[in-house]
């Protein structure tokens, strides 16, 4: 018994040596498959910084002072701020948002493209490529409101309007920004002129021109009106054109779309028509 | 065994009791058993405490080596081989960049373009086409190359360069050539991305590695010194204003068709030279085209007579000196005689003037006679205060001397000298020059490295505050009023001085030539609270239709200086302001307005 317990122990020991040589052997290798695999990452870092570097000074190399004043000569022609463009304090950017007096002069109106026959050409209305129906009329005038409320267009519009008409929403709100800075509507050369001049009356006359507009834009029949002024502005008979226009306005759902679509070829002698066919042409 | 063997002895005593004492004396011999027991336990206990001893010998080995393996894994190599590793991304050379850390100059892996005959075969043809094709496509991408050149090259059959630098379309064209012996290995060279701009300050570095020129010559040693190369050396140039700075001179200079251009910015408190510009410059890139005169430094090397920019000096020494303590005081206009010279204004401002307008109006006459006044002795000490008789001071090797009168000056030395005639200066020496005339009074060294506005340089007192402070309103009355209106960058309060001198023949020839002038425009902003220093020279400017027929500096480096500093301005954290200015409504009753040169 004594022999056993001797060589029990004396195994017992061998076994702990063989464990210990065995754990050990599996530390180094477990350290040196780690440290292969630092390495490896190194090498891939060190890879990555020079891409870097080559890519940095590629751009540097491209975006270089003398191409940058080369493109802005011939492209930009961008200048260096003058005095009046910088601001002291926020005191003088709140001073901005303070709206005219009531009896202020009227803002001065600039000519200017229409930019919603630019758009509507570049965006041509979304039409169901099941069935042929245009599909996001509706959503798109909502929207078309809800832009005119305020500048920033996608995240105002409505969860239920499908998502293809972010584009055409975006469209018109870039038209619809030109018009709002660079046009003045008068009240009195729409056919809802009495209905305009009442909201106008509730108002300081600041905020009226803008409260009309936003009210003719929520109603979808009356989408359509946007843009008579500035027609009107270019051809000769502008109350007749615009009359026609608003009969027709109640098929318009979208202030974006091509003209062509509520307009019958019949009436092809008015100015308007004239319009709608050059439409025609830009759509394509 | 060992332990029945005691019990075995008494009986082989007893068995043995017999024999007498001499058989139990040999009992030993005739009981090998025995011995042979005792020996053997002595050899069993032995080889036990052998293995016992190796066991133990083993396992301390293993703890130890254990011990050893896990103390080496944990302190030791924890970081393997760190620096080996990241020793290939320092580069040869270590990096410059400008003071908000653009790179202006790095070490870049580039193509260059190497012809290896040997590689179709040691044998045979190297080329796959004749030389002649080879190299006339070769010149057909790279239009600049000789033709005859390239083709002794190929023809040669040794290997060798055949181009340093390559660019990646390049290097896919001569791929398509489908030619093996023309390879393009990836070589690390000095690489300018911002191209010639700033060249004048960077130098070039040559083939063998050495920098040349500019800073790359004189910061040589720390570029490549493999302790220092990771880290970039940063410059006090600031690349945006340097790159305004060289437009509006080309433009300037392809207006007047002038010969050439300098221009400088230097921060008045610092000493720092935020842009230093030559034209016409060169490409870095092309180290092995700029043995040329382009080279030529105008700004820090070539030395000019700056003409009247040379008068606030005069004036600012005579404030201190307390010669003029009046500024209504009126001095005589009309030109006079001295040791046979006559001192002339460029036209008749009137029967007298009094200083405000003698600078207004630029009036050599006037400037003259406060010199006069002053004497020599003390306008030498100003000018030597601010440093004009010695190499500027930057770190350049490019440093003109300055053309400087020797001994005591006579009166009509100290006279012409007081208009910036018969004294040639760098425009970095007026640059320093007008920042100790608006900073307050201290001149200080300039420099190209960056510096910490909380350690600059001490310098040295030239003129007193308040003179400085008199010398803004005065420079600030220039542009106001007088010749410098065109420089008047609107909002950003600009004080200056016009300049236009006449070029003097070589040897004394005297100013014949009256067409040649060098048209400088030295200038500061904000006037209230100087900040910079601006200097546009033009060297030999003509008249054009777009400085209205005019070839003096009022009507072509003033409009320099005044889009240099709209552009400038915002960059460096000045913000022009219509309603502030530099306080001259003291002065303003003084002068009548008016122009002149």
């Amino acid at each position: 018994m004594m022999v056993t317990a001797r060589r029990l122990r004396s195994i017992g020991w061998m076994a702990t040596l063989v464990v210990c040589v065995a754990l050990v052997m599996v530390l180094a290798f477990r350290v040196n498959a780690l440290r292969s695999q630092v390495h490896l990452s190194q090498a891939k870092i060190i890879a990555l910084k020079q891409e870097t570097m080559y890519l940095e000074t590629e751009f540097e190399t491209r975006a270089n002072q003398q191409q940058l004043k080369t493109w802005n000569d011939v492209e930009f022609g961008y200048a260096a701020p003058i005095a009046s463009q910088y601001l002291d304090n926020e005191r003088q950017l709140a001073s901005y948002a303070k709206p005219a007096e009531p009896d202020a002069p009227a803002p001065i109106r600039v000519a200017s493209a229409d930019d919603a026959v630019v758009v509507a050409a570049a965006f041509p209305a979304m039409v169901s490529p099941v069935t042929g129906q245009r599909i996001n009329g509706q959503a798109t005038s909502e929207a078309g409101a809800a832009h005119d409320r305020t500048t920033a267009v996608p995240q105002t519009n409505d969860d239920d309007a499908p998502k293809v008409t972010h584009k055409a929403v975006y469209a018109t709100g870039l038209a619809g920004l030109g018009e709002r800075l660079g046009m003045v509507r008068h009240a009195g050369r729409t056919n809802n002129k009495a209905k305009t001049a009442k909201l106008a009356a509730k108002k300081p006359s600041g905020q009226k021109t803008k409260s009309a507009r936003a009210t003719l834009k929520r109603s979808p029949s009356l989408a359509g009106i946007k843009r008579s002024p500035s027609l009107a502005g270019v051809h000769k008979s502008p109350s007749r054109a615009f009359a026609g226009h608003i009969v027709r306005a109640k098929d318009r759902l979208a202030s974006a779309e091509p003209r062509h679509h509520a307009l019958p070829a019949s009436k092809s002698g008015t100015p308007l028509i004239k319009i709608a066919l050059r439409d025609e042409k830009t759509a394509k | 065994m060992n332990a029945f063997s005691p019990a075995h002895n008494p009986e082989a005593n007893i068995i043995a009791g017999t024999s007498t004492p001499s058989a139990a004396i040999v009992s030993g011999g005739r009981h090998p058993g025995r011995r042979h027991l005792a020996n053997m336990r002595l050899l069993s206990l032995q080889t036990a405490k052998m293995r016992l001893l190796w066991v133990v010998v083993g396992f301390v080995f293993f703890t130890l080596t254990a011990f050893i393996r896990i103390g080496q894994l944990g302190y030791v190599a924890q970081t393997p081989d760190h620096g080996a590793a990241t020793d290939v991304l320092v580069p040869p050379r270590a990096e410059i960049t400008d003071r908000n850390g653009v790179p202006l100059a790095r070490a870049f892996p580039a193509y260059s373009l190497w012809f290896n005959p040997k590689a179709l075969g040691a044998k045979g043809q190297p080329l796959v086409k004749t030389p002649e094709e080879v190299a006339r496509a070769l010149v057909q991408i790279f239009p600049e190359e000789d033709y005859g050149e390239m083709l002794a090259k190929l023809k040669a059959g040794n290997p060798t360069y055949l181009r340093r630098r390559v660019l990646p379309e390049q290097a896919n064209k001569i791929f398509a050539l489908g030619e093996p012996a023309l390879e393009f290995p990836r070589e690390t060279q000095r690489f300018y991305p911002q191209g010639s701009l700033a060249a004048h300050v960077l130098g070039y570095v040559e083939e063998d590695g050495r920098g040349k020129l500019g800073m790359e010559q004189v910061l040589d040693a720390r570029l490549t010194d493999p302790a220092h190369r990771a880290e970039p050396v940063a410059l006090s140039i600031d690349a945006r204003a340097q790159g305004a700075m060289e437009d509006e001179l080309s433009r300037g200079m392809l207006e007047t068709h002038a010969k050439g251009a300098a221009g400088i910015i230097l921060d008045v408190d610092t000493g720092e030279v935020i842009a230093l510009a030559s034209l016409p410059s060169f490409d870095p890139n092309r180290g092995d085209l700029a043995r040329n005169a382009l080279v030529f430094n105008r700004a820090s090397n070539q030395v000019y007579e700056l003409g009247s920019t040379f008068k606030p000096f005069t004036i600012a020494s005579a404030i201190d000196a307390g010669v003029v303590t009046d500024l209504a005081v009126r001095y005589p206009a009309t030109p006079f005689k001295i040791d046979g010279f006559t001192i002339h204004d460029s036209h008749a401002f009137g029967a007298s003037l009094n200083v405000p307008e003698a600078l207004i109006h630029s009036s050599n006459i006037v400037t003259a006679q406060v010199a006069d006044k002053l004497g020599g002795q003390r306008l030498r000490d100003t000018m030597i205060a601010l440093g004009m008789n010695a190499r500027p001071p930057i770190e350049l090797p490019a440093k003109g001397f300055p053309i400087w009168p020797k001994g005591e000056w006579p009166r009509l030395r100290t006279m012409t000298v007081s208009y910036g005639h018969g004294i040639a200066v760098t425009p970095l020496h007026l640059a320093a020059g007008y920042a100790a005339l608006v900073n307050g009074g201290i001149w200080r060294p300039t420099t190209l490295y960056k510096v910490d506005p909380a350690h600059a340089a001490a310098g040295r007192r030239v003129f007193q505050a308040s003179t400085s402070a008199r010398m803004r309103q005065l420079l600030r009355l220039i542009v106001v009023d007088g010749t410098g209106k065109k420089a008047d960058a609107s909002g950003f309060r600009v004080g200056g001085k016009t300049g236009s001198a006449e070029i003097a023949g070589g040897h004394g020839a005297g100013y014949k030539n009256k067409t040649a002038i060098i048209a400088t425009f030295a200038a500061a902003f904000p006037m209230d609270r100087p900040r910079y220093v601006v200097i546009a020279m033009l060297d030999e400017p003509k008249a054009t239709q777009s400085t209205s027929g005019q070839r003096t500096a009022a009507w072509n480096t003033a409009p320099i200086v005044s889009r240099v500093v709209a552009r400038v301005g915002p960059l460096l954290g000045v913000v022009p302001d219509a309603r502030r200015d530099v306080d001259v409504s003291d002065l303003t009753p003084l002068v009548a307005n008016g122009d002149g040169e």
